[in-house]
């Protein structure tokens, strides 16, 4: 107290006139507390006192967002019930819709795009002159979760078969299964008893598409999981737009027989956002929508289904695993040959940063994946949105 | 994939390029000064078909008579006009392949292309084009201006063996359309006479190393370094090398350069006679100085 008498002394020593003294010191005082309103918490020094005008700001700020919001539903009700048109539905800014389109997007109209279609590596078996025979094999150490990811993964793609690695180098192995008439190859890479790495290579003149595997979660960690029939699933293949993303797509879709079996209700995502490709598969169901006196009925066990005014189809899902996400990091030309290949895409790192706005494999509405797909899109269209929601 | 790309300078765009690719068609792509040099396709010449696919393009870019020249993978060589895609004639390659009655074009494609710039003395000759299957079956061939739609427009024409075995994967020919070289896989780099249809010229593979381990030659792309002097060569190799070789002087390469990690699919020289510009396989692009072999 001393001290801070003494230096409030100098302070009121400066001004001048003994008449005036007491008339400066009010004035001094009042703007002095005027100010720290306006000033930024941030400039504050004492955390006590910054963390309280700070808590008070967002505060302030959410208490004017709420009601800007209820400002907003309440001009919505008016419009309503005086029968006008509702105010236009502000968009929010996303990654996604404000991506720079591609200028390799595939177009609808595209002859040349179809032309190349028929002419390319995957035409024999995606116009089912060919049935799709897959050969499994891992690298040369092999432990860990890719046994177990290897089981699973012949489960979910049909007529594969999986066999042993050994000391063969790839190149003879690829001999082996052109000998045997299979028409593609997976390699499933690990490192440090994880799998890490998945090689299609698609026979017998490629092309060979090196993707990064992460994100692995097998059947059993998933919560109540479902065992897979061993019906022919069906394809879901969304924003693979651009062309490498359309020859990513035929390559994918060529692993699978292209005729589903629609009884099993059985179906492989393949979703692309962002130049990664989640993989999910689901078991699905449609049912009826019911109300209150049906769900008591439901619990009775009663099977009579009432008519109601008020019907609507839901799609439930159940995952079967397994769930992981790959990364495309090459796509060679020919069959596998890292020293003399020659490549169509490699993925550089100044792709990502100079043009965070781009990626390579774009992403536009679902109006576009009608290209993709290998079945009607009235099927899958319903089956879109489920998925989706549970992807994103 | 597109195949091959020829640069065409005259004319009001700065740059105007025709290219070709898997599906047989040519397209030509422009870039403008005043949208600040977009290159974009302006033209596309053709209908796709995948049996007619391009496998090597040859351009004869002259004041009179420009002509371009295709090699289809059905074994057929079509001259176009440069300037509109105007198909002017079509000949079959293997109309000449009297002798081995059991080989097709499918077996045995084209492998090169070249179509001769210099103008024929006789003003009735569409052009000249010097083609190499990949077995190694070189031929020279006139096409004339009248009847050009049938094969008997073929004027006099001159076939030999460039070799025996491997694969030829490219050849160039020098400036003054005098000497023709060859490379492939298992094939070392040679210089022929184009006129006495003789060879004068073959590389010799470079010494082993310390463990006496020598590399079967695998050459992808190869040029002629000088307008002026024809026994300047550079080669490309698999195994990612650019080799200059000097054929007055010795058979193994003067200059030997490595580069990156990928093989080399394109080289080009540049007009100032000693700077060449290379192309790998991962995309990666380069120029050389090939006096001191510094990129």
């Amino acid at each position: 107290m001393a001290k801070e008498r003494k230096r409030r002394q100098p302070a009121d020593a400066p001004p001048p006139g003994d008449d005036d003294e007491g008339r400066d010191h009010r004035r001094e005082k009042k703007p002095r507390k005027e100010r720290p309103d306006p000033v930024l918490p941030s400039q504050i020094k004492n955390k006590d006192k910054r963390k309280e005008v700070h808590a008070k700001l967002k505060r302030e700020k959410k208490a004017q967002k709420r009601k800007l919001a209820r400002e907003r539903g309440q001009a919505a009700q008016r419009a309503v019930e005086l029968g006008e048109q509702p105010p236009e539905k502000l968009v929010p800014r996303t990654i996604e819709n404000t991506r720079e389109p591609d200028e390799t997007v595939c177009r609808p109209d595209d002859q040349e795009l179809f032309a190349g279609n028929d002419a390319d590596e995957f035409n024999a078996v995606l116009k089912q002159q060919t049935t799709p025979k897959v050969l499994i094999t891992t690298c040369r150490f092999n432990s860990g979760r890719g046994p177990a990811f290897i089981e699973e993964l012949m489960q979910v793609i049909p007529n594969s078969c999986y066999v042993k690695r050994g000391t063969y180098e790839l190149k003879k192995i690829v001999e082996y299964a052109n000998n045997r008439d299979f028409t593609s190859l997976v390699v499933v890479h690990t490192n440090r008893r994880e799998p890490d790495a998945l090689l299609i290579i698609n026979l017998p003149a490629g092309p060979t598409a090196h993707f990064k595997l992460s994100k692995l979660i097998l059947r059993k960690d998933i919560k109540n999981h479902g065992n897979p029939t061993s019906h022919k699933p069906e394809l879901v293949l969304n924003n693979f737009t651009t062309r490498l993303g359309h020859r990513v797509g035929r390559m994918i879709q060529s692993l699978f027989p292209q005729e589903p079996n629609f009884r099993g209700r059985r179906v492989v995502t393949f979703h692309n956002q962002r130049d990664y490709i989640f993989f999910r598969h689901h078991r699905y169901i449609f049912e009826m929508k019911e109300n209150k006196i049906a769900s008591k009925d439901k619990k009775a066990k009663t099977s009579e289904s009432k008519s109601q005014p008020e019907k609507q189809v839901i799609c439930r899902l159940q995952e079967c695993g397994p769930r992981f996400t790959l990364k495309l990091l090459t796509l060679q030309h020919g069959t596998f040959d890292t020293k003399n290949g020659e490549y169509e895409w490699v993925h550089k790192m100044y792709h990502q940063i100079c043009c965070h706005t781009k990626v390579v494999i774009i992403q536009l509405p679902w109006d576009y994946t009608s290209l993709f797909l290998p079945f009607s899109p009235s099927k899958n269209l319903s089956l879109l949105a489920p998925c989706s929601s549970r992807l994103l | 994939m597109p195949r091959t790309s020829v640069v065409e300078s005259p004319g009001c765009p700065p740059l105007r390029a025709l290219t070709t690719d898997i599906l047989g068609l040519i397209k030509v792509v422009e870039a403008r000064t005043k949208p600040a040099g977009v290159a974009k396709v302006v033209e596309t010449w053709g209908a796709p078909d995948a049996p007619r696919a391009v496998l090597a393009a040859s351009l004869a870019d002259r004041a009179v008579d420009p002509v371009l020249a295709v090699a289809r993978k059905n074994g057929v060589v079509e001259l176009l006009n440069p300037l509109n895609g105007e198909t002017l004639a079509g000949v079959n390659a293997a109309a000449g392949r009297a002798a081995p009655a059991d080989s097709s074009a499918e077996e045995d494609p084209l492998a090169t292309l070249h179509l001769f710039r210099r103008h024929a003395l006789d003003s009735s000759m569409l052009g000249t084009f010097l083609a190499c299957t990949e077995k190694g079956k070189a031929y020279v061939k006139s096409v004339a201006k009248e009847n050009a739609s049938s094969d008997m427009a073929v004027g006099p024409s001159s076939s030999w063996d460039v070799s025996n075995s491997g694969t030829v994967q490219f050849s160039s020919v020098d400036a003054g359309e005098s000497y023709a070289m060859f490379g492939g896989k298992g094939i070392e780099v040679n210089l022929w006479d184009i006129t006495s249809c003789s060879k004068i010229w073959s590389a010799k593979s470079p010494r082993g190393n310390s463990l006496q381990i020598f590399t079967a030659p695998w050459f992808t792309a190869g040029t002629f370094l000088c307008k002026d002097d024809h026994r300047k060569i550079v080669a490309c190799t698999n195994n990612h090398q650019v080799r200059l070789y000097d054929t007055a002087s010795q058979r193994r390469p003067v200059i030997s350069v490595d580069f990156r990690e990928s093989p080399i699919k394109a080289v080009a020289e540049d007009p100032n006679g000693h700077a060449v510009y290379i192309g790998t396989g991962r995309g990666d692009l380069a120029s050389f100085d090939m006096r001191t072999g510094i990129i």
